[in-house]
């Protein structure tokens, strides 16, 4: 039972770096960011070649695939993300989906179509009342844990933080502070995506590395958006550990269920506001 | 959700019925010569295609109400069809009708819940029925579905004539089904039922102040599109005596929503030109491109990349799709005809 909790701590962890810059986006300008996914499996593949370049040194390679995808996702943000500003959801979907297979086959021409393998770079296990934990994954959940404290700092203390966090309440009040929020976001956006790419590359040890690994964990992410109270940034990470923590429970007992459980989870609070009413009418319970 | 663009202006005027067979032999003549073209049992998957891509259109074209969940109604009428052949009996009539009831079953009351949210949480809580429904048919009840490894089923002729296995029998069939469908869209979106359903998609709210109990007409274009879509579901059964997860999958989704864009929301004409678009990118590409590579020295991308493509082009140069966009250049000419 400690292993699962372990794993689905881990799952929730990797979930957490991918969900935040989905969130953002999601709260900020109301788009379903597909193109989060390309960010997550360029970024994996990047640090693949990277780590054999630089003779195996895991944090270099980390380092030097997020500081490659920054201009990448500049330019997404740029480009396709800020053109669609203010539109309607579905063109935004569908751009943004276009630039996944975009970036999706580019990653297959590059790299082939095989499934590649990364080593564990710590390979240590630690015995905890007789159940082995491997040190790289408690490594993972520590960081997610100061990611959310890191996070909460830059979001309530410092000023981009926080004229984000102010446009994600309200966008045309800050506007009209004579600020430009879409400046602010670009910036925000960055973030996020590098974000993407550290859960990429951090992912890539406990699974492969493989060129549609971004769509594998888009729906989730999706998920955990949604849960999480949609850009609400506390809220992700709580939803992020919950689902991961959903998965590997119902994983332990029936693996094929873990997504659909996932989902019904999403389903159940998308409709609990409209439940509780149909209850509330039904008993006749008035409200105050 | 209020949509930023409108796609067309209401009311639509009156629909005379000689408009309406000139649309229809249009549809009918334009699948016949793709069917002299191409291979004639591609005629038919696009045909197929183009059923579910209308049921589609009915729902986001015309009340806008995007959809993550669309694949969940196809797999019910493809999956309640093959149920019925391979475990009840070799009836196609009934077969059929298993999968629509299948898909209305479903749809009633799951539109119910769903429809209780807008926007984004619709299109997601789609997704999330969508994501359960195929959990069920893969693994839940594999029992009855088999899984992975799909289900293979024969249907026995049709009102005793119609041979599904018979290409010629089955292009007729579903050429006269998708005439059928084109024909109740396109009375159903003029009638003043379809305004009101076009006025959902401009401003729920109006609506709702002029008196209308809109959860009721967005529950009927719901049920209505999910059945259909059924109908599409139960074809594709019936012609390939096989159905595999690949027809319940959440993936199956984009495909919908590409093909009703590149042709242009609604508006039938569109759906129908987008889901032949889609399907000949799907289809062809692949074929050509291993060709093209023989002549070029470098690797050529694969059809993914240039659906990519496309559908970027579509978002920011071809905004009402293909057929808005001759629409404009069409009216544009004749306008400036009448200057000069």
């Amino acid at each position: 039972m400690i292993e699962t909790i372990a794993y689905g701590c881990t799952i929730g962890a990797i979930l957490y770096f991918f969900s935040i810059g989905l969130a953002i986006t999601f709260g900020t300008m109301h788009i379903i960011n597909f193109a989060h996914g390309t960010v997550y499996a360029l970024g994996a593949y990047l640090f693949v070649t990277f780590l054999s370049l630089m003779g195996g040194v895991f944090p270099l390679a980390l380092a030097a695939s997020i500081a490659a995808m920054l201009p990448v996702a500049y330019v997404i943000e740029r480009f396709v993300i800020r053109r669609l500003y203010g539109e309607s959801m579905d063109y935004a979907m569908i751009a943004t989906y276009g630039v996944l297979l975009i970036g999706t086959e580019l990653t297959k021409m590059v790299w082939g179509t095989t499934p590649q393998p990364i080593n564990d770079p710590v390979g240590i296990s630690l015995s905890l009342v007789g159940v082995y934990l491997s040190l790289y994954r408690i490594i993972v959940v520590a960081s997610a844990i100061a990611l959310f404290f890191a996070l909460r700092a830059f979001f309530n203390r410092s000023v981009v933080g926080r004229i984000v966090v102010a446009a994600l309440e309200d966008n045309e009040g800050v506007r009209c502070l004579g600020i430009d929020v879409n400046r602010y976001f670009s910036i925000v956006f960055v973030l996020g995506s590098s974000l993407a790419v550290l859960g990429g590359v951090l992912y890539a040890p406990i699974s492969t590395v493989d060129p549609y690994m971004g769509f594998d964990i888009l729906l989730l992410a999706f998920a955990v958006v949604i849960v999480g109270g949609m850009g609400n940034l506390n809220g992700t990470f709580f939803s992020a550990l919950l689902l991961g923590m959903v998965m590997a429970i119902t994983g332990r007992y029936w693996s094929q269920a873990a997504h659909a459980m996932v989902f019904m989870v999403m389903a159940i609070v998308l409709v609990k506001d409209s439940l509780f009413r149909t209850i509330r009418r039904l008993f006749g319970i008035r409200t105050a | 959700m209020r949509s930023t663009t409108r796609h067309m202006p209401l009311p639509a005027g009156s629909i005379t019925k000689s408009l309406v067979s000139r649309d229809l032999a249009f549809v009918a003549a334009g699948f016949v010569a793709l069917a002299i073209v191409m291979k004639m049992h591609w005629a038919i998957d696009f045909m197929i295609f183009c059923i579910f891509v209308l049921s589609y259109d009915l729902l986001y074209g015309y009340m806008g109400h995007l959809s993550f969940g669309h694949m969940l109604y196809f797999g019910a009428g493809a999956y309640g069809s093959a149920i019925w052949l391979a475990h009840v009996n070799a009836n196609p009539f009934l077969a059929i009708m298993a999968g629509l009831f299948a898909g209305a079953l479903l749809s009633s009351f799951l539109g119910l819940i769903a429809l209780q949210t807008h926007g984004a949480s619709f299109a997601l809580i789609n997704m999330a029925f969508n994501e359960i429904g195929f959990f069920l048919i893969h693994s839940a009840l594999s029992d009855y579905t088999y899984g992975e490894d799909g289900l293979s089923c024969t249907a026995g002729k049709l009102f005793g004539f119609i041979n599904f296995y018979n290409e010629r029998h089955s292009f007729i069939f579903v050429l006269v089904l998708l005439l059928l469908v084109f024909w109740l869209l396109r009375t159903l979106t003029v009638s003043p039922f379809g305004v009101l359903v076009r006025s959902i998609k401009e401003d729920e709210n109006r609506v709702k102040f002029l008196g209308y109990n809109t959860m009721t007409y967005k529950w009927i274009t719901f049920v209505s599109a999910s059945i259909l879509a059924a109908l599409a579901g139960g074809m594709f059964t019936m012609i390939q005596g096989f159905v595999s997860p690949i027809t319940i999958s959440p993936f199956g989704n984009v495909d919908v929503i590409f093909a009703v864009l590149i042709g242009g929301a609604g508006n039938l004409y569109g759906a129908l030109i987008g889901g032949v678009a889609f399907m000949l990118i799907k289809n062809f590409l692949p074929v050509l491109i291993p060709e093209l590579e023989k002549l070029v020295p470098f690797q050529v991308p694969q059809w993914e990349m240039w659906l990519g493509i496309v559908l970027l082009v579509t978002v920011f140069a071809l905004r009402k799709g293909l057929v808005g966009f001759v629409r404009q250049k069409w009216q544009h000419r004749r306008q400036v005809g009448v200057v000069s």
